[in-house]
């Protein structure tokens, strides 16, 4: 009877199309949207270069530019990348004032004139952008100073990476938009609930001899059927057409899926115990997942959030999800350690289970 | 209200309680079953016919009392009681993106395999056939109502729970209904039914319990509780152009004179005499009752004797 019970039930699932939008298809669609965006563009600036000197220093400085920045360099006058600028064509102006040359030579011929100002035009709404290419702007000069004034280079920067693998943003993604499903799986599988109990099925199925333990088990054994699905589609389009590495151990990575997938269905139980209606259970499940997708380190690393928003993260479930599975699966940087992940998920497991063993009303 | 001696009671239901809150639903309900019979519960609703038939199913807690099915105590033997009865819910509670067959080979499983019944003959004793693999979703009305009578049949029951049974069908589905009841109890299955329609009490029962306010008013036959109170017949005739009042009062047997929407009943214990004087009394002023009919006082009428209200809301 648990079978045909599971089997009736993921039959239900599978005949709702909205239900199968949600569960398979959304976190598709993201795993797709967010790889082909992150993966593409390297990092490269477009710079206005705006040469008012026309002298051979300001050729030289230009040619510095190009050659040891990240940039791409597009002639014109000012106001021309201006427009460019304000069109969206290039992110960054930078303007060699006339009269560089003359300064340039004065100062090799032993004069000391003032500092000539070089003008770098950045736009402020886009922070990092701007603040990259000041950064840029500003080396170079800092370097062009250096060379001119002769003094031989003491110090220099040499840059090396941390990252021993090739973890690039689509690695990142990867496992977080599972984490982000499985939570989404777990968390949705109140609204069903509600709505058999609303349509008094749960109540008819109690007039027959099914005990209790079989009906909450079969619906936990479709939500771990569905769970396996996910993990497949989204780990097969990330390795298939986004040529994700998968470094982890198979069993963690199953083992954290399977966890994870419990927690939150438990936390679904506990929404369909407190939502007398399928509208409550909508609204709650709704203020339940977006801060959830939003503030635990799915979309964005914890790193750039604000220290009190940091603390709240600390704080829920997925959080420590998307940790566990960006370890195991793509040997990502630890929030903390995998077992700190897998004692919370199994803490919110067992106190998730209590409250609704509790509370849940099957009428 | 008890059944008749020497038979055994399939359900038995002493004294039984259920409050919500200040609300009293069922307020000291006792009533026995016996086996083989169809048994109604008839009552306005919110009369606490639905809490009564929940508790005996197992579906609620009574407050207080003994409710007793097969000979098991409903508290203690739940399970055991669930797999050799059927139950109707009021309303129909299927799963709205499974089929007809995938539904009720479902509900079969929940019972041992020696009990279960075939998809097919379920399909065909309630004529679903055609629509063995619509998703119940798209199902009518009168085949919900089916289609839910039917899963209360897939264990081949000893005692089926019929509650409104028939509430939302047109008279056709109705009257289909009531063959479908009427073959259940040919087979040997005891029932116990609500209903809130008259006619549906008179149709089907063999005997009945009247509430009203979580309470039983009166039970027995349908002979008995009208027996009971009328000794007398009613007169129908039409209203319009019927003779004064004083002058029906005065007609030879009559005890009283009822004015319903559009017809007058004259209660009478000597319906010829009556009648005689009756068309008497309209010939001389040239016309005749329109539609007159002799019936017996309906179950309508005990129910407003007993309540002061009428049966129909």
């Amino acid at each position: 009877m648990l079978v045909a019970l599971s089997v009736a039930n993921l039959k239900s699932f599978t005949r709702d199309r909205a239900a199968l939008f949600w569960t398979l298809a959304f976190p598709v669609v993201f795993v797709i949207l967010f790889g082909t965006i992150f993966s593409g563009g390297g990092g490269q600036y477009e710079i206005g270069w705006v040469d008012q000197d026309g002298s051979p220093a300001s050729a030289a400085l230009r040619e510095a530019f190009a050659k040891d920045a990240p940039v791409e360099l597009s002639d014109g006058t000012y106001n021309e990348s201006r427009e460019r600028m304000l069109s969206g064509d290039v992110d960054g102006i930078v303007v060699i004032p006339k009269g560089l040359g003359a300064v340039i030579e004065a100062w090799q011929s032993g004069q000391r004139p003032g500092p000539i100002p070089i003008t770098v035009v950045t736009d402020p709404s886009r922070s990092n952008t701007a603040l990259a290419i000041q950064q840029i702007a500003g080396g170079l000069v800092m370097a062009a100073n250096l060379r001119l004034s002769g003094a031989p280079p003491l110090l220099s920067v040499v840059t090396d990476s941390i990252q021993t693998r090739q973890l690039n943003s689509v690695s990142f993604f990867v496992p977080s938009i599972l984490a982000m499903a499985l939570m989404q799986l777990g968390v949705f599988a109140s609204i069903p609930l509600v709505q058999q109990r609303e349509k008094l099925i749960l109540k008819r199925l109690n007039a027959t001899p099914l005990p209790r333990w079989a009906l909450v088990g079969s619906n936990v054994a479709v939500r771990l059927v569905i769970a396996a699905v996910q993990t497949a589609v989204i780990l097969g389009i990330g390795v298939v057409v986004l040529h994700v590495q998968i470094l982890g151990n198979p069993l963690s990575i199953a083992g954290f899926v399977v966890l994870g997938a419990l927690t939150f269905t438990s936390i679904g139980y506990v929404i369909a115990s407190f939502a007398r209606t399928e509208e409550a259970a909508n609204g709650i499940t709704s203020v339940v997942q977006f801060p959830l997708m939003f503030l635990s380190g799915i979309f964005f690393p914890l790193e750039i959030l604000p220290q009190w928003l940091k603390t709240v993260a600390t704080f829920l479930p997925l959080t420590y999800l998307g940790d566990a599975l960006r370890q195991t699966m793509v040997g990502g940087a630890p929030f903390v350690p995998l077992w700190v992940d897998f004692a919370v998920l199994a803490g919110w497991l067992v106190v998730t289970l209590g409250v609704s063993a509790r509370f849940f009303r099957w009428q | 209200m008890l059944g008749r001696p020497g038979t055994e009671a399939v359900i038995a239901v002493d004294d039984v309680r259920k409050a919500y809150g200040d609300v009293k639903a069922v307020d000291g309900v006792s009533f026995e079953v016996a086996k083989g019979e169809i048994f109604g519960l008839l009552g306005p609703n919110g009369a606490g016919k639905t809490t009564t038939m929940e508790m005996i199913e197992g579906l609620h807690a009574p407050d207080s009392g003994e409710i007793h099915v097969l000979g098991m105590d409903v508290r203690r033997f739940a399970p055991q009681i669930k797999s050799r009865v059927g139950v109707q819910l009021q309303t129909a509670a299927l799963y709205p993106q499974l089929t007809v067959a995938e539904l009720l080979a479902l509900f079969g499983t929940f019972y041992a395999a020696s009990r279960r019944q075939p998809v097919e003959r379920l399909l065909d004793d309630l004529e679903l056939g055609e629509k063995r693999n619509a998703q119940t979703k798209n199902l009518s009305g009168g085949q919900r109502q089916r289609l839910s009578v039917a899963l209360a049949l897939v264990n081949d029951p000893e005692v089926v729970f019929l509650d409104e049974p028939t509430t939302g069908l047109d008279p056709a589905a109705r009257q289909g209904l009531w063959s479908v009841v009427r073959r259940l109890k040919g087979e040997g299955r005891t029932i116990l039914m609500t209903t809130h329609y008259m006619e549906e009490a008179e149709a089907l029962c063999d005997r009945l319990a009247i509430m009203d306010h979580g309470r039983i008013l009166d039970s027995g036959t349908i002979d008995e509780l009208i027996g009971r109170r009328f000794r007398e017949r009613g007169v129908h005739f039409g209203r319009v152009g019927a003779p004064d009042e004083e002058k029906l009062k005065a007609l030879p047997g009559v005890s009283r004179v009822a004015y319903e929407v559009d017809e007058v009943v004259l209660y009478t214990s000597d319906v010829p005499a009556t009648i005689g004087a009756l068309l008497e009394l309209t010939s001389r002023a040239r016309t005749e009752p329109a539609d007159l009919m002799i019936r017996r006082a309906s179950l309508e009428d005990v129910f407003l004797e007993l309540t002061g209200r009428a049966l129909r809301d």
